[in-house]
């Protein structure tokens, strides 16, 4: 998850303030936590860079700080979910607007959370509360060709791969478990968990190639309003 | 020219409606469309004129034309319950200017957490063959005519009954397909099988309302023909089986059988039971890049015995398309066969044909689509020779221009 954007003078004082908050740490809390770059890069079987995927990092050294539960939306325009994917903290909740002028009728079977918001258009509903670990699998009883998930975590650090398929992020050294997600990845998520340490360099980097061909993207343009 | 009375009855019965939704309008999907017609056609005198023709219009209906007008609704009736109308003017001779093409009601629960879920219809509505046929008020959005098979559908088969179909949400559990088993039970469909033993396959997009009527008063091979009617105590049955990949793959399998008794008659209209029962078969392929595949086959037959003389008329008809969509724009070319035999001294009612369809449709947004079609019918037909003294081999060329134009909350 990443935070909205700030603007820029706000984010130096933002920095100059962390800056000064560490060094006032560091004077008082002893020797700092070290830190290094975790680097995941994710390729598909055939070597291409693949943008989206969940990267969750959890801790196997120390017990881990949880992720701060967040708030937040999951829309619906043109019938289809936006965004089409969530990650999310455990104990975080998901608020499901219809933007459509058409009723939308969501649910899930999944094990991690069943839940259903009748009929609807507009906020009618309260925020949904996600509490177990898991992927949410989410469809809309009308519109069959509606996807979306949530995908919900307890792991401290986690994120999305960019367009160059690589995910980083700031970590204390330590061992970690990196495990990956993606919708249409056909791998067993267990088989592509991998341990690492970092800290033995400023910068620790993992390449994860996927075995199997992703399943083709869902089609893009859909003119058929009522289908049979 | 328009015949200005079978136009002007239809949109102003239309226009009301519309005016009546637009007053109250709380219903969560309507939809209005208008589609006009530019006709050049060759055909000899069309089924809808009291001829035998393989198209819709024929060379006396070249010029302007209605090709359709239509208002649907989807209303929800709580929760889990909706109901669905379709109503169409076609613009010719039928009997009633505006008719009810789809009605039902639908009961929609949520898929159980098993991964299963359940869907029931009841009412009036089309039984689950069509590939093509997927866009709103049952419309192909690769061309204006349907295939051989969807043209019969439209003429004479509807499901007036019940229908239930029991999914397998694979998608939603990780898997890469979806399964599906559908029933139906159904009647007031006995009259289907007449326009095939009468007139044969014909290639069209006029949809028969209820109680509509198929023809013209007098014509000598359909003699006042409506489908939609019951003249025994026996419910027909169907059964299906749907497979998806993803949302890229549907196979598609159905048993149809309205298990009318062939010697019912009715003494009063003289309308008779036509036993009539198919297979049918199809898949429809699509790819990232726009391109559409779909193959379909029907094979049946269809019989009558009054009086204990049994007659039958085996038939069979399949379809492939290709179809391209880039953006706005969607190009399509199906090729079609068809043949119906028969036990008939004589052979009456015996036809063998083909078809090419080539279609351009153009639609810029969710109101205007521009279509152009060129539709070409090469038939064999008995029934053409012994009843209008035509010959009975004959090629038939239709050329479309259409404009639609949608209104409504489920055009957005």
């Amino acid at each position: 998850m990443r935070p909205p954007a700030r603007p820029r003078s706000e984010k130096s004082a933002f920095r100059a303030l962390g800056c000064l908050t560490a060094l006032l740490c560091t004077l008082a809390a002893g020797p700092p936590v070290r830190a290094a770059m975790l680097v995941i890069t994710v390729q598909t079987s055939d070597g291409r860079p693949l943008p989206g995927v969940v990267v969750a990092a959890h801790s196997l050294d120390v017990p881990e700080r949880k992720p701060q539960p967040v708030k937040a939306v999951m829309d619906q325009v043109n019938r289809a979910f936006t965004p089409d994917l969530l990650v999310i903290p455990a104990g975080s909740t998901v608020t499901f607007p219809n933007s459509d002028t058409v009723s939308h009728q969501i649910y899930s079977f999944s094990p991690s959370k069943r839940f259903q918001l009748p009929l609807y258009r507009g906020t009618p509903y309260p925020p949904v509360h996600f509490d177990q670990v898991g992927v949410v699998t989410l469809g809309c009883n009308i519109h069959d060709e509606m996807v979306g998930y949530v995908v919900v975590t307890d792991a401290p650090y986690f994120g999305r791969t960019d367009t160059k398929g690589a995910w980083s992020n700031d970590l204390a050294h330590g061992r970690y478990r990196i495990t990956i997600w993606h919708p249409r990845m056909r791998d067993a998520a267990a088989d592509l968990e991998r341990e690492l340490t970092v800290g033995e360099t400023d910068r620790a980097e993992l390449t994860l190639r996927l075995t199997k061909s992703l399943t083709p993207a869902p089609l893009a343009e859909r003119q058929h309003s009522w289908d049979y | 020219m328009l015949p200005r009375a079978s136009l002007l009855q239809p949109l102003a019965s239309l226009a009301l409606a519309s005016l009546v939704l637009a007053t109250y309008a709380r219903a969560d999907g309507w939809e209005l469309d208008l589609d006009g017609r530019l006709v050049s056609s060759d055909a000899n005198p069309s089924y809808t004129q009291g001829g035998v023709s393989g198209v819709r219009f024929d060379q006396d209906q070249s010029g302007l034309r209605l090709g359709r007008a239509r208002l649907a609704l989807t209303e929800s009736l709580g929760e889990l319950w909706s109901v669905h109308l379709d109503a169409s003017a076609w613009g010719d001779h039928d009997r009633i200017p505006v008719g009810l093409t789809e009605a039902y009601l639908q009961f929609r629960p949520y898929p159980f957490s098993s991964g299963y879920r359940l869907r029931v219809k009841a009412g009036a509505f089309y039984p689950p063959v069509s590939l093509e046929n997927r866009a709103a008020g049952w419309e192909s959005p690769y061309s204006l005519s349907y295939s051989a098979i969807d043209s019969w559908l439209a003429i004479e088969v509807r499901t007036i009954g019940v229908e239930a179909t029991l999914d397998w949400l694979g998608r939603r559990q990780g898997h890469d397909f979806d399964l599906g088993a559908t029933g139906g039970v159904f009647g007031w469909n006995e009259g289907a099988g007449g326009f095939i033993a009468g007139d044969g396959f014909t290639l069209t997009d006029r949809q028969t309302p209820y109680g509509g009527r198929v023809g013209l008063p007098g014509d000598p091979v359909l003699l006042n023909f409506e489908p939609f009617r019951q003249l025994d105590g026996r419910a027909g049955v169907y059964g299906g089986l749907e497979l998806r990949w993803l949302d890229r793959v549907v196979v598609r399998a159905l048993r149809y059988d309205n298990r009318a008794d062939p010697t019912a008659f009715d003494t009063a209209s003289f309308a008779i039971a036509w036993e009539t029962s198919f297979d049918s078969f199809g898949v429809r392929a699509e790819s990232a890049d726009g391109w559409t595949g779909i193959v379909q086959g029907l094979k049946g037959n269809t019989a009558i015995a009054p009086g204990g003389f049994y007659m039958d008329w085996p038939f069979k008809a399949g379809y492939a398309l290709v179809a391209k969509q880039s953006g706005k724009h969607t190009l399509s070319l199906r090729y079609d066969r068809f043949a119906v035999d028969t036990n008939m001294p004589g052979l009456g009612g015996a036809e063998i044909g083909h078809a090419w369809t080539a279609a351009y449709v153009f639609k810029p947004d969710q109101r205007w689509r521009f279509t152009l079609e060129w539709l070409r019918v090469t038939s064999n037909s008995y029934n053409r020779n012994d009843a209008f003294g035509l010959p009975a081999l004959a090629a038939e060329t239709q050329l479309q221009l259409a404009v639609r134009y949608a209104l409504g909350s489920a055009t957005y």
